[in-house]
């Protein structure tokens, strides 16, 4: 709480006592704003290199630093000046303001994330609902994108992308509901709480295996890629962006890979917990890099599902998986089996 | 710093939010504006629910209403052609008996509510700030049988859809 300053002379010390509150670091530096650009910003340049270390090639090298790692700066600077172009009779406020939207999609999720006991935003109890809630609105946001290009192969990148999401939610939700059941609550603190003695993975290993293959089919990740098949479809449903779209549209993927490592860290992983020796959200990130290496690492080893191998995996195996769990949840929870843990 | 405003303003902020996007979902000329005005009149009242202090509710209204029926609206807008979309459909037969039924269904549904669970329901509502682990107790336990309507109401409504599809075919 912060008095609004009255005089000249206050208005120093209400600046600095601004910017050190709890509220303006966690919003705008970490776990917010300034924290997300450079992961996102990492997270491209890492993804570039680990690809082309599985493929025995080299990756960025001389955009600076060790290993090219100032590649992210050069991308931006050489997207930025670069010419949008906006298809004939493609829809502009659309075609513009989508992107945008995207992002501020992908980053509003990390409000409820906390990155240590009181490294949060907003300590909201319906923190995992509210994080859902906002990944539903990315399916329709993508399809309204690609109608708004007046193309054809942004718009069946678009379909697939919708019917792709809209599938692989339900697995993923029900997959989640074991952990809330574990935790007995939906404020993701609670749920990294509840994991101090034994991570979730471990009582709810398929919940784990489901929520993982569901949240690669949401990020479009191969062998879930067929959103934006490159063979077939250019790029998916952003192949008419250019320039600074393009670059937005990056960064609010990465963004949305960041969000996905992050709650699998948080759901099954035990969030920030881990040997003391290190701060807790120095856990926290390590864990979630290592759960977007495993993401990622597919896209240079796999192939691409077809289309009804997709919807079968993700209808006849994913679910019923997810739902026996539940089950297996419901047993272990009655049994008492799992109270040594404090669950 | 108190940044908090004053609830009568947050009111007055969403209602012209959400009735003006409602508005302009029924006036757009471009469908796909309509569909998008539509999603945010829905996330006007996810605002409400949150200013009626009901966050699950609230989340629970976007994920359903913005997240999925938004899809299939845009779904139908982009899947059916322009000019059987324009084609004036208003005063055929079929389409105004299903609104009828459906109309017959919301009145009967109501007045079962008042006469079936009016006299049962209990005296004091439960407490607006309600833990999600005690919505379900109080939905089953308190409400059964508005509840039960409800699902009768939806099955009304899933039916009336079905009736819609086969009037198009």
């Amino acid at each position: 709480m912060v008095n609004l300053p009255t005089t000249p002379a206050d208005i120093l010390p209400f600046i600095i006592a601004v910017v050190t509150s709890h509220t303006f670091i966690t919003l705008v530096i970490f776990p917010g704003f300034i924290h997300l650009t450079i992961v996102v910003m990492f997270l491209t340049w890492y993804e570039r290199k680990l690809l082309a270390r599985i493929q025995l090639r080299i990756g960025p090298l001389y955009a600076g630093g060790p290993g090219g790692i100032l590649q992210p700066i050069a991308d931006g600077v050489k997207l930025i000046f670069k010419e949008v172009m906006i298809p004939y009779k493609a829809d502009k406020p659309l075609f513009l303001g989508i992107p945008l939207a995207l992002v501020f999609l992908g980053a509003l999720p990390f409000a409820v994330i906390p990155f240590g006991q009181h490294w949060v935003i907003a300590n909201l109890d319906v923190g995992l609902v509210f994080v859902f809630a906002v990944a539903s609105l990315f399916p329709s946001m993508i399809l309204i994108f690609a109608w708004a290009s007046n193309s054809k192969y942004p718009f069946l990148g678009g379909l697939r992308s919708l019917f792709q999401q809209v599938a692989y939610e339900i697995p993923m939700w029900i997959s989640a509901l074991s952990v809330v059941m574990l935790a007995g609550s939906l404020n993701l603190v609670q749920i990294v709480n509840a994991q101090q003695k034994i991570w979730f993975i471990v009582p709810a290993f398929l919940s784990f295996i489901v929520f993982f293959i569901a949240s690669m089919a949401e990020l479009e990740r191969l062998p879930f890629d067929l959103p934006s098949a490159e063979p077939e479809l250019v790029a998916g449903w952003f192949t008419e962006s250019s320039g600074a779209v393009f670059m937005v549209i990056f960064l609010a993927l990465y963004m949305k890979l960041y969000l996905m490592s992050s709650l699998i860290t948080v759901l099954f992983l035990g969030g920030w917990w881990g040997p003391a020796f290190l701060p807790q959200p120095v856990w926290f990130i390590l864990k979630a890099l290592v759960v977007a290496t495993i993401i990622i690492i597919p896209r240079g080893v796999y192939a691409r599902l077809r289309v009804d191998l997709l919807i079968k995996v993700g209808w006849t195996r994913l679910l019923i998986i997810a739902l026996a769990n539940v089950f297996i949840t419901v047993v272990l929870l009655s049994t008492g089996v799992l109270s040594a843990w404090g669950l | 710093m108190d940044l908090s405003v004053p609830p009568d303003i947050t009111f007055v902020v969403l209602t012209t939010v959400t009735l003006l996007a409602a508005v302009m979902a029924l006036q757009a000329k471009e469908l796909i504006y309509g569909a998008i005005s539509l999603a945010i009149s829905f996330i006007g009242i996810a605002g409400f629910f949150v200013s009626l202090d009901a966050p699950y509710l609230a989340m629970l209204q976007i994920a359903v209403y913005v997240g999925a029926v938004v899809i299939l609206i845009l779904f139908t807008i982009m899947l059916v052609r322009r000019e059987e979309a324009d084609k004036d459909e208003a005063g055929e037969t079929g389409e105004s008996a299903a609104g009828l039924w459906l109309a017959g269904l919301l009145a009967v549904s109501i007045a079962g509510i008042a006469a079936l669970a009016g006299p049962n329901l209990p005296a004091t509502p439960p407490p607006a700030n309600l833990p999600v682990s005690e919505l379900g107790p109080v939905l089953a336990g308190a409400y059964p049988v508005p509840l039960i309507i409800l699902a009768l109401l939806l099955s009304g409504a899933l039916l009336g859809a079905l009736v819609l599809a086969k009037v198009d075919r």
